[in-house]
Protein backbone atom coordinates (compact mmCIF):
# COMPACT_ATOMS: atom_id res chain seq x y z
CA UNK A 1 0.00 0.00 0.00
CA UNK A 2 1.57 3.30 -1.02
CA UNK A 3 1.70 6.41 1.09
CA UNK A 4 -1.04 8.35 -0.72
CA UNK A 5 -3.46 5.53 -0.12
CA UNK A 6 -2.65 5.50 3.58
CA UNK A 7 -2.82 9.29 3.79
CA UNK A 8 -6.13 9.49 1.99
CA UNK A 9 -7.47 6.83 4.25
CA UNK A 10 -6.17 8.73 7.23
CA UNK A 11 -8.13 11.85 6.31
CA UNK A 12 -11.12 9.65 5.56
CA UNK A 13 -10.87 7.73 8.84
CA UNK A 14 -10.79 11.00 10.78
CA UNK A 15 -13.84 12.12 8.82
CA UNK A 16 -15.66 8.86 9.57
CA UNK A 17 -14.92 9.00 13.31
CA UNK A 18 -16.09 12.61 13.55
CA UNK A 19 -19.20 11.79 11.51
CA UNK A 20 -20.10 8.94 13.86
CA UNK A 21 -19.85 11.27 16.87
CA UNK A 22 -22.03 13.87 15.17
CA UNK A 23 -24.52 11.21 14.12
CA UNK A 24 -24.92 10.21 17.80
CA UNK A 25 -26.08 13.68 18.83
CA UNK A 26 -22.51 14.75 19.39
CA UNK A 27 -22.01 12.49 22.39
CA UNK A 28 -20.78 8.92 22.32
CA UNK A 29 -18.83 6.60 24.61
CA UNK A 30 -15.40 5.40 23.38
CA UNK A 31 -16.42 1.70 23.20
CA UNK A 32 -19.35 2.08 20.75
CA UNK A 33 -17.28 4.57 18.79
CA UNK A 34 -14.56 1.94 18.42
CA UNK A 35 -17.16 -0.55 17.20
CA UNK A 36 -18.73 1.81 14.64
CA UNK A 37 -15.40 3.03 13.35
CA UNK A 38 -14.31 -0.43 12.13
CA UNK A 39 -10.77 0.00 13.36
CA UNK A 40 -8.53 -2.21 15.43
CA UNK A 41 -8.35 -1.12 19.04
CA UNK A 42 -4.73 -0.07 18.57
CA UNK A 43 -5.48 2.05 15.49
CA UNK A 44 -8.53 3.50 17.18
CA UNK A 45 -6.48 4.43 20.21
CA UNK A 46 -3.91 6.19 17.99
CA UNK A 47 -6.58 8.09 16.07
CA UNK A 48 -8.40 9.05 19.25
CA UNK A 49 -5.21 10.37 20.82
CA UNK A 50 -4.52 12.37 17.66
CA UNK A 51 -8.05 13.78 17.55
CA UNK A 52 -7.84 14.78 21.21
CA UNK A 53 -4.38 16.32 20.76
CA UNK A 54 -5.45 18.30 17.69
CA UNK A 55 -8.60 19.47 19.44
CA UNK A 56 -11.13 17.86 17.10
CA UNK A 57 -12.87 16.08 19.98
CA UNK A 58 -12.94 16.49 23.72
CA UNK A 59 -13.77 14.22 26.61
CA UNK A 60 -16.59 15.04 28.98
CA UNK A 61 -17.78 13.19 32.06
CA UNK A 62 -21.45 12.97 32.95
CA UNK A 63 -22.80 13.15 36.51
CA UNK A 64 -22.27 9.38 36.93
CA UNK A 65 -18.63 9.78 35.98
CA UNK A 66 -18.99 8.07 32.58
CA UNK A 67 -16.69 9.33 29.85
CA UNK A 68 -18.19 10.65 26.60
CA UNK A 69 -16.60 12.02 23.47
CA UNK A 70 -17.93 15.14 21.85
CA UNK A 71 -16.95 17.26 18.84
CA UNK A 72 -15.33 20.64 19.28
CA UNK A 73 -15.85 23.58 16.89
CA UNK A 74 -12.70 22.46 15.08
CA UNK A 75 -14.21 18.99 14.66
CA UNK A 76 -17.36 20.46 13.12
CA UNK A 77 -15.24 22.64 10.85
CA UNK A 78 -13.35 19.56 9.64
CA UNK A 79 -16.63 17.83 8.79
CA UNK A 80 -17.88 20.89 6.94
CA UNK A 81 -14.65 21.36 5.01
CA UNK A 82 -13.84 17.71 4.29
CA UNK A 83 -15.22 17.69 0.74
CA UNK A 84 -13.41 20.94 -0.01
CA UNK A 85 -10.15 19.55 1.36
CA UNK A 86 -10.42 16.46 -0.84
CA UNK A 87 -11.32 18.64 -3.82
CA UNK A 88 -8.32 20.86 -3.19
CA UNK A 89 -5.93 17.89 -2.91
CA UNK A 90 -7.25 16.43 -6.16
CA UNK A 91 -7.27 19.77 -7.99
CA UNK A 92 -3.59 20.37 -7.23
CA UNK A 93 -2.58 16.71 -7.35
CA UNK A 94 -1.04 16.93 -3.90
CA UNK B 1 35.59 70.06 6.33
CA UNK B 2 35.16 66.80 4.46
CA UNK B 3 32.06 68.03 2.62
CA UNK B 4 34.01 70.87 1.06
CA UNK B 5 37.07 68.84 0.18
CA UNK B 6 38.10 68.87 -3.50
CA UNK B 7 37.69 65.11 -3.73
CA UNK B 8 34.11 65.28 -2.46
CA UNK B 9 33.22 68.12 -4.84
CA UNK B 10 34.77 66.17 -7.68
CA UNK B 11 32.65 63.13 -6.84
CA UNK B 12 29.48 65.25 -6.63
CA UNK B 13 30.30 66.78 -9.98
CA UNK B 14 30.80 63.34 -11.48
CA UNK B 15 27.52 62.09 -10.03
CA UNK B 16 25.56 65.06 -11.42
CA UNK B 17 27.06 64.48 -14.86
CA UNK B 18 26.26 60.75 -14.58
CA UNK B 19 22.67 61.53 -13.60
CA UNK B 20 22.23 63.82 -16.58
CA UNK B 21 23.47 61.10 -18.90
CA UNK B 22 21.46 58.33 -17.15
CA UNK B 23 18.10 59.78 -16.07
CA UNK B 24 16.11 57.69 -13.62
CA UNK B 25 13.97 55.14 -15.45
CA UNK B 26 10.59 55.81 -13.83
CA UNK B 27 8.60 53.80 -16.36
CA UNK B 28 10.62 50.67 -15.67
CA UNK B 29 10.34 51.23 -11.92
CA UNK B 30 6.56 51.61 -12.21
CA UNK B 31 6.23 48.43 -14.29
CA UNK B 32 8.46 46.42 -11.94
CA UNK B 33 6.71 47.72 -8.83
CA UNK B 34 3.23 47.00 -10.20
CA UNK B 35 4.25 43.57 -11.40
CA UNK B 36 5.92 42.68 -8.09
CA UNK B 37 2.98 43.91 -6.01
CA UNK B 38 0.46 41.86 -8.00
CA UNK B 39 2.50 38.64 -7.99
CA UNK B 40 3.46 38.97 -4.31
CA UNK B 41 -0.17 39.68 -3.40
CA UNK B 42 -1.36 36.51 -5.16
CA UNK B 43 1.47 34.40 -3.68
CA UNK B 44 0.82 35.55 -0.11
CA UNK B 45 -2.93 35.20 -0.55
CA UNK B 46 -2.46 31.58 -1.66
CA UNK B 47 -0.35 30.99 1.47
CA UNK B 48 -2.94 32.63 3.74
CA UNK B 49 -5.97 31.03 2.08
CA UNK B 50 -4.59 27.51 2.49
CA UNK B 51 -3.74 27.94 6.18
CA UNK B 52 -7.06 26.64 7.48
CA UNK B 53 -7.12 23.43 5.45
CA UNK B 54 -3.50 22.79 6.39
CA UNK B 55 -4.17 23.40 10.08
CA UNK B 56 -7.08 20.97 9.91
CA UNK B 57 -5.26 18.17 8.11
CA UNK B 58 -1.49 18.69 8.54
CA UNK B 59 -1.35 17.13 5.09
CA UNK B 60 2.19 17.07 3.72
CA UNK B 61 1.22 17.91 0.13
CA UNK B 62 -0.66 21.01 1.26
CA UNK B 63 2.27 22.02 3.46
CA UNK B 64 4.72 21.93 0.54
CA UNK B 65 2.22 23.57 -1.79
CA UNK B 66 1.62 26.57 0.46
CA UNK B 67 5.27 27.18 1.37
CA UNK B 68 6.02 27.19 -2.36
CA UNK B 69 4.03 30.38 -2.70
CA UNK B 70 5.45 31.90 0.46
CA UNK B 71 8.95 31.34 -0.95
CA UNK B 72 7.93 32.66 -4.34
CA UNK B 73 6.45 35.81 -2.84
CA UNK B 74 9.70 36.45 -0.97
CA UNK B 75 11.75 35.68 -4.09
CA UNK B 76 9.77 38.27 -6.07
CA UNK B 77 10.21 40.86 -3.30
CA UNK B 78 14.00 40.44 -3.29
CA UNK B 79 14.05 40.40 -7.09
CA UNK B 80 12.38 43.80 -6.97
CA UNK B 81 14.95 45.03 -4.43
CA UNK B 82 17.68 44.00 -6.87
CA UNK B 83 15.98 45.72 -9.82
CA UNK B 84 15.59 48.84 -7.68
CA UNK B 85 19.31 48.74 -6.95
CA UNK B 86 20.10 48.47 -10.67
CA UNK B 87 17.90 51.47 -11.44
CA UNK B 88 19.34 53.57 -8.62
CA UNK B 89 22.91 52.64 -9.45
CA UNK B 90 22.36 53.49 -13.10
CA UNK B 91 21.38 56.99 -12.05
CA UNK B 92 23.24 57.77 -8.85
CA UNK B 93 26.44 55.76 -9.21
CA UNK B 94 26.55 54.40 -5.65
CA UNK B 95 29.40 51.94 -5.90
CA UNK B 96 30.21 51.88 -2.20
CA UNK B 97 26.78 50.42 -1.36
CA UNK B 98 27.09 47.70 -3.96
CA UNK B 99 27.43 44.64 -1.80
CA UNK B 100 24.55 45.21 0.60
CA UNK B 101 22.15 46.45 -2.03
CA UNK B 102 23.13 44.21 -4.88
CA UNK B 103 24.19 40.85 -3.57
CA UNK B 104 21.96 40.40 -0.54
CA UNK B 105 18.72 40.69 -2.60
CA UNK B 106 20.24 38.54 -5.35
CA UNK B 107 21.31 35.83 -2.91
CA UNK B 108 17.95 35.82 -1.12
CA UNK B 109 16.01 35.87 -4.39
CA UNK B 110 18.04 32.89 -5.61
CA UNK B 111 17.57 31.03 -2.33
CA UNK B 112 13.81 31.55 -2.05
CA UNK B 113 13.04 30.83 -5.70
CA UNK B 114 15.08 27.62 -5.59
CA UNK B 115 13.22 26.56 -2.45
CA UNK B 116 9.94 27.35 -4.24
CA UNK B 117 10.83 25.20 -7.27
CA UNK B 118 11.86 22.30 -5.02
CA UNK B 119 8.84 22.60 -2.72
CA UNK B 120 6.35 22.61 -5.58
CA UNK B 121 8.07 19.65 -7.19
CA UNK B 122 8.04 17.74 -3.93
CA UNK B 123 4.38 18.61 -3.23
CA UNK B 124 3.36 16.59 -6.27
CA UNK B 125 5.78 13.65 -5.93
CA UNK B 126 5.94 13.05 -2.16
CA UNK B 127 3.35 10.29 -2.45
CA UNK B 128 5.39 8.39 -5.02
CA UNK B 129 8.92 9.19 -3.93
CA UNK B 130 9.82 8.79 -0.30
CA UNK B 131 12.80 11.06 0.15
CA UNK B 132 14.38 11.53 3.54
CA UNK B 133 15.58 14.87 4.91
CA UNK B 134 13.83 16.79 2.14
CA UNK B 135 14.06 20.11 3.96
CA UNK B 136 17.78 19.66 4.56
CA UNK B 137 18.46 18.64 0.94
CA UNK B 138 16.33 21.49 -0.44
CA UNK B 139 18.17 24.00 1.74
CA UNK B 140 21.53 22.62 0.66
CA UNK B 141 20.61 22.94 -3.04
CA UNK B 142 19.18 26.45 -2.51
CA UNK B 143 22.30 27.59 -0.64
CA UNK B 144 24.51 26.06 -3.34
CA UNK B 145 22.67 27.92 -6.10
CA UNK B 146 22.74 31.18 -4.14
CA UNK B 147 26.45 30.56 -3.56
CA UNK B 148 27.02 30.25 -7.29
CA UNK B 149 25.36 33.66 -7.72
CA UNK B 150 27.75 35.20 -5.15
CA UNK B 151 30.93 33.59 -6.45
CA UNK B 152 30.28 34.40 -10.09
CA UNK B 153 29.03 37.93 -9.24
CA UNK B 154 26.64 38.04 -12.23
CA UNK B 155 22.95 37.06 -12.16
CA UNK B 156 23.43 35.03 -15.34
CA UNK B 157 24.92 32.20 -13.24
CA UNK B 158 21.80 32.21 -11.09
CA UNK B 159 19.64 32.10 -14.23
CA UNK B 160 21.61 29.19 -15.71
CA UNK B 161 21.72 27.15 -12.50
CA UNK B 162 17.99 27.65 -11.90
CA UNK B 163 17.23 26.76 -15.51
CA UNK B 164 19.21 23.54 -15.05
CA UNK B 165 17.37 22.79 -11.81
CA UNK B 166 14.05 23.46 -13.51
CA UNK B 167 14.90 21.16 -16.42
CA UNK B 168 15.90 18.43 -13.97
CA UNK B 169 12.83 18.89 -11.75
CA UNK B 170 10.41 19.01 -14.67
CA UNK B 171 11.98 15.98 -16.37
CA UNK B 172 11.59 14.08 -13.13
CA UNK B 173 7.96 15.21 -12.80
CA UNK B 174 7.20 14.21 -16.40
CA UNK B 175 8.79 10.84 -15.79
CA UNK B 176 6.85 10.13 -12.55
CA UNK B 177 3.57 11.49 -13.90
CA UNK B 178 3.72 9.93 -17.34
CA UNK B 179 4.87 6.55 -16.07
CA UNK B 180 1.77 6.37 -13.85
CA UNK B 181 -1.06 7.93 -15.84
CA UNK B 182 0.32 8.11 -19.41
CA UNK B 183 -0.73 11.75 -19.65
CA UNK B 184 0.48 15.19 -18.63
CA UNK B 185 -2.02 17.19 -16.59
CA UNK B 186 -2.89 20.83 -17.47
CA UNK B 187 -1.80 21.80 -13.94
CA UNK B 188 1.69 20.52 -14.65
CA UNK B 189 1.84 22.69 -17.81
CA UNK B 190 0.71 25.67 -15.70
CA UNK B 191 3.50 25.12 -13.18
CA UNK B 192 6.16 24.70 -15.86
CA UNK B 193 5.08 27.90 -17.61
CA UNK B 194 5.04 29.84 -14.34
CA UNK B 195 8.59 28.73 -13.52
CA UNK B 196 9.76 29.40 -17.09
CA UNK B 197 8.44 32.95 -16.90
CA UNK B 198 10.21 33.39 -13.57
CA UNK B 199 13.49 32.48 -15.26
CA UNK B 200 12.72 34.77 -18.21
CA UNK B 201 12.06 37.56 -15.70
CA UNK B 202 15.44 36.92 -14.14
CA UNK B 203 16.98 38.09 -17.40
CA UNK B 204 15.93 41.59 -16.37
CA UNK B 205 18.60 41.35 -13.67
CA UNK B 206 21.44 40.94 -16.14
CA UNK B 207 24.15 43.58 -16.59
CA UNK B 208 22.78 44.28 -20.06
CA UNK B 209 19.31 43.75 -21.41
CA UNK B 210 19.07 40.20 -22.74
CA UNK B 211 15.54 40.79 -23.95
CA UNK B 212 13.86 44.09 -24.88
CA UNK B 213 11.78 45.80 -22.20
CA UNK B 214 8.56 45.45 -24.25
CA UNK B 215 9.02 41.68 -24.60
CA UNK B 216 9.72 41.44 -20.89
CA UNK B 217 6.42 43.21 -20.14
CA UNK B 218 4.59 40.58 -22.20
CA UNK B 219 6.17 37.82 -20.12
CA UNK B 220 5.28 39.69 -16.95
CA UNK B 221 1.64 39.98 -18.03
CA UNK B 222 1.60 36.26 -18.80
CA UNK B 223 3.10 35.51 -15.36
CA UNK B 224 0.38 37.60 -13.71
CA UNK B 225 -2.30 35.70 -15.66
CA UNK B 226 -0.79 32.35 -14.61
CA UNK B 227 -0.52 33.21 -10.91
CA UNK B 228 -4.05 34.64 -11.16
CA UNK B 229 -5.31 31.29 -12.50
CA UNK B 230 -3.54 29.40 -9.69
CA UNK B 231 -4.99 31.80 -7.12
CA UNK B 232 -8.48 31.42 -8.59
CA UNK B 233 -8.19 27.63 -8.35
CA UNK B 234 -7.14 27.95 -4.69
CA UNK B 235 -9.87 30.48 -3.95
CA UNK B 236 -12.51 28.15 -5.43
CA UNK B 237 -11.77 25.52 -2.76
CA UNK B 238 -11.00 27.77 0.17
CA UNK B 239 -13.56 30.62 -0.03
Amino acid sequence: MDKIKRKRERLEVIYDILKIIRHHHNSIKPTPLLRYSNLSSQSFSEYLTELLDKGFVKEIDDEKGKRFLTLTDKGFTYLDKYKLILGFIEEFEL
Amino acid sequence: MYTLSPLFLYRVNLNIRYMLIHPFDYSRLAVELGYTLIVVFFCFMIYIKTREIYDLTKYKGIQYFRITFLFFGLAYLFRFAFVLFLLIRATFDFYSLSFAFKFVPLILSGYFSTMAILSLTYSTIWKKVHLKHTLLISNAIAILISGIAIISVYPISLILSQALLLIFAMSYLIYTQYSQSRKISPLFVLYVMFFLFWIVNLFALGPKRFIPFEIQIIFQILSVILIGIIYYKVYKWTK
